[in-house]
């Protein structure tokens, strides 16, 4: 595939979806330099993009909501409170939720105990465009959905039992994120162009097992 | 698993959800008001809404967009109840906002103002995407659009902010 048209309508489909291409756009990027670089860029930007939306919600909240006089929102709020809900006064981070309720969504996955084949766990590494260091033992692999994107959710065996890694290519968190609901502790890390969330269940994440996790994982280029 | 009928045990698992998703509804009804107070007033009236609603909902996986929805149609309908001005690109007063400061990070700071002052029709279907996780097909069907000119805007309002991040735009499409 050449010609300038044709890097025109290339350029269009990477500048408007970067992350869902036909294998015809794969294709032309395989061959062309020029505007698998413009993809390269876009990527990056794209990366950018989602932490600049991802506003500082502590800052957001700072300002005290305007009162409401409708007895329904007040009944509302009161149910919500009443059902377990002080969120509307407690900073929090919707992707640790995110990522716990995803996790509580495949519990079967903590009692693998067994190591995975090779060629498993790279057709669920490949499906989710990145890498991870094959020495470390994962008992765990599958390709899963999440915030309408394909990842990696790994299960590693380690000395103070078993992580959950989710590697999230097209998620980005500006720094280290602590989190503990329902019984699962976890961290969200920055990684390279995205970040990984590192669960256990019970104890706390160990730093050190949180960093050998980030450092075995390889984006794809 | 859909969130049981009423009463008080059963609303617990959409409350969750609603914590959940809860901050992601501020950022988005705050992008596509570009004002911080029209945002939570938009928020508040999408809790009573999608707690009204909340058996329409058969599958948690999709609260997302499902919430998303809810925001952009009370956002348009606070505008038409209340009569608000719409807001001119040049005189966004979020643009103050301290919300859009990242600290230590004056590049980001940027992109958030750059992309608090595109167009509506580019900014929308924007932060559907990246922030909502919104299919193009989905962009489309919820904007009233074609996917073709869903794309468009899409790569247009991507190629506004090259410039910002110091990158040179594509050329424009038709």
């Amino acid at each position: 595939m050449s010609g300038a048209l044709e890097h025109r309508d290339v350029r269009l489909a990477v500048g408007a979806d970067p992350g869902h291409l036909s294998p015809e756009i794969e294709a032309h990027l395989a061959a062309c330099a020029e505007c698998r670089r413009f993809r390269d860029e876009t990527l990056a930007l794209d990366g950018r993009l989602r932490a600049a939306l991802e506003l500082p919600l502590p800052e957001f909240r700072r300002r005290t909501p305007p009162v409401r006089r409708y007895a329904l929102a007040a009944s509302v709020l009161l149910a919500l409170v009443v059902a377990g809900g002080t969120w509307l006064f407690q900073p929090q981070s919707a992707l640790a939720g995110e990522v716990v309720a995803h996790v509580e969504e495949e519990a079967d996955s903590w009692s693998s105990r067994h190591q995975m084949p090779p060629d498993s766990i790279a057709g669920v590494l490949d499906g989710a465009d990145v890498d991870f260091d094959a020495r470390l033992p994962i008992v765990y692999a599958a390709p899963c959905k999440f915030r309408g994107k394909r990842i990696a959710h790994l299960v590693v065996q380690t000395s103070h039992g078993p992580l959950t890694v989710m590697i999230l290519p097209h998620v980005t968190v500006t720094k280290r994120e602590k989190f503990s609901e329902d019984g699962l502790n976890g961290i969200l890390l920055p990684a390279g162009k995205g970040s990984v969330a590192v669960l256990a269940r019970g104890d706390k994440v160990d730093a050190a097992d949180a960093d050998t996790m980030v450092s075995a994982v390889r984006w794809a280029k | 698993m859909n969130p049981p009928p009423g009463g008080t045990s059963a609303a617990a698992p959409f409350s969750r959800l609603l914590e959940m998703l809860r901050p992601d509804l501020l950022r988005f009804a705050f992008w596509l008001a570009r004002d911080r107070s029209v945002a939570e007033d938009v928020v508040q009236e999408t809790l009573i809404r999608a707690w009204k609603s909340r058996d329409e909902l058969k599958d948690p996986a999709a609260a997302r967009p499902w919430l998303f929805t809810i925001i952009r149609r009370e956002h348009a309908r606070l505008y038409e109840r209340k009569r608000l001005p719409t807001v001119d690109v040049e005189e966004v007063e979020a643009l103050g906002d301290p919300a859009l400061a990242s600290d230590g990070d004056a590049g980001l700071t940027d992109l958030r103002r750059a992309i608090m002052q595109l167009p509506d029709e580019y900014r929308e279907p924007l932060v559907m995407q990246v922030l909502g996780g919104f299919t193009t097909a989905e962009i489309s069907a919820e904007l009233k659009l074609t996917q073709p000119a869903v794309l468009t805007r899409l790569f247009r309002a991507r190629n506004r902010l090259r410039v910002i991040y110091g990158l040179t735009p594509a050329e424009d499409v038709e």
